[in-house]
């Protein structure tokens, strides 16, 4: 229920915050929401903003887990990490996901 | 830690996590700031830019603080807010469902009240599950010198204590007064294991031949006299003339004893002297307490041994000793009613929640397409369940709040109505428990109304209901959930309208059976000349003449006679009878009778028959021989085919006593009503008053009042009372007049237990009648709107209008005809638990069922004759509307 905009299928902001630590290892939050924007190479409309709630989320259900590190203006902040089980997690859900796009790019493709 | 806990704690530690969260939020900002400045933009450009980026700040806050919130009590909480909003919209809808389930709940709570204080609440005392009484069956008086026997020998018991009815005169400023109170032994009040208030209770000395002009009285009898002072402590009543210390008082509610002479204010010690040795003077209740780890059945084999050893020892004494546990003694009776009652108000709670269902089937039927929407965004199934039964348990919440309302008023209104009899009945309030009780009660009835609806609303298919179409099956489903509903409705109202009837027949029964007397006119009221000079032995007869002569002189009075205990509600006291020249039977049983003493006139006054001989006259007075009168019924059973009058008896003497005093036979009259209504009539003997050495003589309580009975012109005898007062007082102000009551009045208190429970069995009833035909007049309009462009067809296609209503009546008779003949067999079987309440009827009485039958199906008929006769008038054009 998040109010900050998105053009992200709902539910599949988690997905790809995972994916993202799965990649680049520990993250800060600033650089989470950099790492979207540039995948998405500007077609996505995601506030930053709302990869926290995301993130909050993802930690309490123990998929992702936190530090305290310095960021690169010296300031304490808290760096995600992907926990086994959010591992785990993802490649199921990667699985699954390619599962129903196959399907429907199968249905999309097959054109009477 | 889990992730559940974690969620559960993020709720607490909110203040820490919003810090966390606005920390990171800086950090954000200050790096995309950064980044910003070194693509060139200027502080202020770059500032602009990274707020852009990040979004709006509160908006993520909001987002943050919802997704770590526990997502149970998230989804709980909208739930209530969409369920509040659906109640908004349908405002008279909703207050007729809690309108309906409040005062159904608010007599279910009324009924659990009662039933929690009477029978499982334990009695006043200390440890009061252990307290039992020791009586003969259970239930007769013991005499002292049995009881003093039991006390020194039975090993059963921590203590026993014994107690014997007191009426007693207490001069109080306006003129004497009559109260109850209780000779007590010594063990008897520590028994109960209940502190007085004030002072201490009387010690060993007061019980062993010290000064026994001790006296414990009640709070509110403190309150009276003393007003509630602490030196009443000291001070002294006069009590039968005599003058009494008052050593404490008891705590306010303090009852004792709580089955027989309940309404007691004063205990003072059983007189050391002059105790009967006589081991037939029974006059004595036997309490109690068994002693730890001892069980009633073990301490029932102590009292049975040992009771079997006197026996053999004194003969025909120590009898059929029963040990009963005191609470079972003082409820045991109200119990099975008291169930029954409340069976009855469950039952209209259930009828409720079957309308209530009605309701909200058809308002589900209405919020289809509202479902199919949210089940086509994404809804569970789960979710639509889960967000009807929480509107439904709001509504059964809100009812409960109804409910309890009403029961702080049911409460009031059903002691106000309980018969005098019903015990505790003081004790009955809304207490914890019982509100627990309706809470579950709500819960549950919340649950069983909303869960049809809820998965009804939760089965359609999108698809289908996005269309305008109707699902045919889905309609199908709903129409037999509801066509049940209605059977069983009319199934369970059969049921309590048979329970009613029963009790109808019951009443009528009772009232139809001919007391024997006509107690239509007679004022009656007992005076006692305890305390008073009249109470001398030679004063006492001349004085009660006089008093007969000055009543029979009162304007509009009739007759005038007095007898020693009023019939239905007086003292009732049985002796045994002998007949000359019979040997008695070898076991050693006596022939029980009644023992009624009267002035002559008495069966005059009452309009008793007098079926052969005479009654007493004046002249039937000490010196001349001993006459008696019986009752037809003892005439018929002793000497059949013979003349009883000119035999002779012995009553209350033994027959190998060495001075027989042998009474004539002078007279036989009708079997009248004696202790109470239900149980039978006759088996009296009368005895003149002026021929009785203890009516005239005894100084002692029990002997020395009688219950006047003043017949006096047809309605007269309501207005005659402070004519009777001023006449008493004048003769002698120290002389008692109590227990005002006409003869009406003590038979219609004689009959209140069974009129009660016809009184709330009928409103069960009556309530049951009226929801039914609602919930069958909901269902068949239902019904009827549903299939209007079905009966349009039918009409365009040539159906005349009879054919249409006979259409409609005849489907609804089908599922009243269901739900009858289920009502039928409930009936049969649950009015078997009726059958201690019945009299002259039994349960299965084929006149009540079908009379009940006919009174359902003619409520039936009605309610579905009103949609039937809509559907009639019905445009055949409609069948070309569309939808």
């Amino acid at each position: 229920m998040t109010k900050t905009k998105s053009d992200i299928p709902h539910g599949t902001l988690d997905l790809l915050i995972l994916r993202t630590l799965d990649t680049m290892g520990p993250l800060h939050g600033y650089a989470i929401a950099r790492r979207l924007e540039q995948v998405g190479g500007g077609t996505t409309r995601l506030s930053q903003g709302a990869v926290y709630p995301a993130l909050i989320r993802l930690e309490q259900q123990e998929l992702i887990r936190t530090q305290w590190g310095l960021s690169e203006t010296n300031r304490e902040v808290k760096f995600y990490e992907l926990t086994p089980p959010g591992a785990a997690h993802l490649r199921k859900e990667i699985a699954s996901w390619e599962q129903s796009t196959a399907l429907i790019a199968k249905f999309l493709g097959a054109r009477p | 830690m889990t992730a559940r806990l974690r969620r559960l704690l993020a709720l607490f530690r909110r203040t820490r996590l919003d810090r966390e969260l606005d920390a990171e939020i800086v950090a954000h900002l200050e790096l995309a700031e950064r980044d910003a400045r070194a693509r060139g933009l200027s502080v202020e450009e770059a500032r602009r830019e990274a707020r852009q980026a990040f979004g709006g700040v509160d908006a993520v806050r909001e987002a943050h603080r919802d997704a770590r919130s526990t997502r149970a009590l998230e989804t709980l909480w909208r739930d209530v807010r969409y369920g509040l909003r659906g109640i908004r919209r349908t405002p008279l809808v909703c207050s007729i469902i809690v309108l309906v389930l409040g005062v159904a709940i608010g007599a279910n709570t009324t009924m659990l009240s009662a039933v929690e204080a009477i029978l499982v609440r334990p009695l006043g005392y200390g440890d009061a599950d252990r307290l039992v009484i020791v009586m003969h069956d259970g239930r007769a008086p013991v005499s002292y010198a049995n009881f003093d026997d039991w006390r020194r020998e039975a090993r059963s018991f921590q203590g026993m204590g014994a107690a014997e009815y007191w009426r007693v005169n207490i001069g109080l400023e306006e003129g004497a007064e009559r109260v109850l109170g209780l000779r007590v032994t010594q063990d008897l009040l520590p028994l109960l294991d209940v502190a007085p208030a004030l002072g201490r209770l009387p010690g060993a000395d007061a019980f062993a031949g010290g000064d026994d002009k001790q006296v414990v009285i009640s709070h509110g009898l403190w309150r009276r006299r003393f007003g509630g002072r602490a030196s009443a402590l000291g001070e002294t009543l006069r009590l039968d003339g005599e003058l009494y210390t008052v050593v404490a008082v008891m705590p306010p509610g303090f009852v004792f004893a709580p089955f027989w002479a309940a309404e007691s204010q004063l205990w003072a010690p059983l007189p050391h002297a002059g105790r009967p040795t006589s081991r037939t003077h029974n006059s004595l209740r036997v309490f109690a307490r068994l002693a730890p780890g001892t069980s009633l059945a073990q301490a029932q084999a102590d009292v049975t041994a040992l009771t079997t050893r006197l026996e053999s020892a004194f003969p025909h004494t120590n009898r059929n000793v029963r040990v009963v546990s005191l609470k079972e003694r003082v409820v045991g009776e109200t119990r099975m009613p008291l169930l029954v009652m409340l069976g009855g108000v469950g039952i209209v709670l259930i009828i409720a929640c079957a309308n209530v269902a009605h309701i909200l089937l058809a308002r589900a039927a209405t919020r289809r397409r509202e479902v199919a929407v949210r089940l086509a965004l994404g809804a569970t199934r789960t979710q639509i369940v889960r967000q009807f039964l929480v509107e439904s348990l709001l509504l059964a919440g809100a009812a409960a709040i109804v409910g309890v309302a009403l029961a702080i008023v049911g409460i009031d209104a059903l002691v106000a109505l309980a018969p005098p009899d019903l015990p505790r009945a003081a004790d009955i309030r809304l207490d914890l428990p019982v509100l627990l009780g309706t809470v579950a009660m709500a819960l549950t009835a919340g649950l069983g109304f909303g869960l049809a609806p809820a998965l009804q609303a939760a089965r359609p298919v999108p698809g289908e209901h996005l269309a305008a179409g109707r699902g045919a099956s889905a309609d199908r489903r709903q129409a037999a959930t509801r066509e049940l509903l209605m059977a069983s409705e009319v199934a369970l109202s059969l049921v309590l309208v048979a329970g009613a009837g029963l009790m109808v027949r019951s009443l009528a029964s009772l009232q139809a059976d001919d007391p024997a007397f006509d107690p239509g006119g007679v004022l009656s009221f007992s005076v006692s000349v305890l305390g008073s000079r009249q109470a001398d032995a030679d004063r006492r007869a001349p004085f009660y003449e006089a008093l007969v002569e000055g009543l029979a002189a009162l304007p509009g009075v009739t007759a005038v006679s007095a007898i020693n205990h009023r019939p239905l509600d007086g003292d009732l006291w049985t002796r045994g009878m002998t007949i000359e020249g019979r040997t008695a039977p070898a076991d050693g049983a006596v022939i029980g009778a009644i023992y009624r003493v009267s002035l002559p006139g008495y069966f005059t006054a009452m309009r008793i028959p007098i079926q052969r001989g005479r009654d007493f006259t004046w002249t039937d007075r000490t010196g001349t021989p001993g006459v008696a009168i019986i009752s037809d019924d003892l005439a018929r059973a002793h000497w059949p085919g013979e003349e009883a009058v000119g035999k002779r008896i012995l009553f209350g003497q033994a027959a190998s006593d060495p001075e027989p005093r042998w009474l004539t036979i002078v007279g036989v009259v009708a079997d009248a009503a004696g202790r109470t209504w239900e149980d039978g009539r006759g088996s009296e003997v009368y005895l003149p008053f002026l021929q009785s050495a203890e009516y005239a003589t005894s100084p002692t309580a029990p002997f020395s009042y009688l219950s006047f009975m003043v017949r006096t012109e047809p309605g007269r005898e309501g207005a005659l009372m402070p004519a009777v007062r001023r006449l008493v007082a004048g003769m002698d102000r120290d002389v008692a007049v109590s227990d005002v009551a006409t003869m009406e009045e003590v038979v219609s208190r004689a009959l209140a237990r069974p009129r009660f429970q016809l009184t709330l069995l009928a409103v069960c009833a009556a309530v049951a009648l009226l929801l039914a035909a609602a919930g069958i007049y909901g269902v068949v309009s239902y019904a009827v709107t549903r299939r209007t462009r079905e009966i349009g067809l039918r009409m365009a296609l040539g159906a005349q209008r009879g054919d249409v209503r006979t259409m409609v009546l005849r489907q609804s008779a089908r599922h009243v005809g269901l739900g009858v003949g289920a009502g039928l067999i409930g009936a049969m079987l649950i009015t078997r638990l009726m059958t201690g309440l019945l009299h002259g009827v039994t349960p299965g009485d084929p006149l009540t069922l079908g009379m009940s039958t006919l009174v359902l199906s003619a409520v039936a008929l009605l309610a579905s004759s009103v949609p039937a006769w809509r559907a009639s008038r019905t445009a055949p054009v409609v069948a070309l509307r569309d939808e």
